[in-house]
């Protein structure tokens, strides 16, 4: 059916690439190739989780430079 | 684990780059945490796509569907990517 989405579809990782990587990995399994719906919502779960590893790196290393303006 | 026989690296440097600004302006990686992030992207990208290829082969068919994907994604990562399919599911 018609699929409404609040943002733009502009992805981290091209679609098209993602894709060849899962018909790859589909085909090592005996499975047939995925739908492009299938590589578009793994491309939104790699820029989800790597928005999160950053945003946790950016608050360690801010909590890093205050222990150090603190210490001296 | 890497990409295995897949040498080519799915996410480039220059749009990392994008969205460590994007997600704060103030912050600047070094080349060895690039490196790093960059490689569990793409093990993230393996993982799930393995995950979800397992799925697919224990419901006995042979097409990975969305769910499969969603499936790992919950309860790995306990992530729910909205604007796909059951929606109306959630809350």
């Amino acid at each position: 059916g018609t699929q409404i989405r609040s943002c733009k579809d502009e992805y981290l990782v091209p679609l098209s690439l993602m894709q060849s990587r899962l018909k790859a990995v589909a085909a090592k399994h005996g499975l047939e190739e995925p739908s492009p719906e299938v590589a578009a919502i793994c491309c939104h779960a790699v820029h989800e989780r790597l928005k999160n590893l950053i945003e946790k790196l950016a608050v360690i290393a801010q909590h890093r430079i205050d222990m150090i303006t603190k210490q001296s | 684990t890497g990409g295995g026989d897949q040498t080519t690296q799915l996410l480039s440097r220059p749009r990392l780059q994008e969205l460590v600004r994007e997600v704060d302006p103030t912050v600047q990686l070094d080349e060895e945490v690039e490196e790093m992030l960059l490689q569990l992207a793409d093990d993230f990208i393996d993982t799930t796509l393995n995950a979800a290829c397992s799925l697919a082969k224990h419901r006995h068919v042979l097409n990975v569907e969305l769910r499969d994907v969603q499936l790992h994604l919950e309860r790995q990562w306990n992530m729910w990517i909205p604007g796909f399919g059951n929606d109306e599911l959630r809350p």
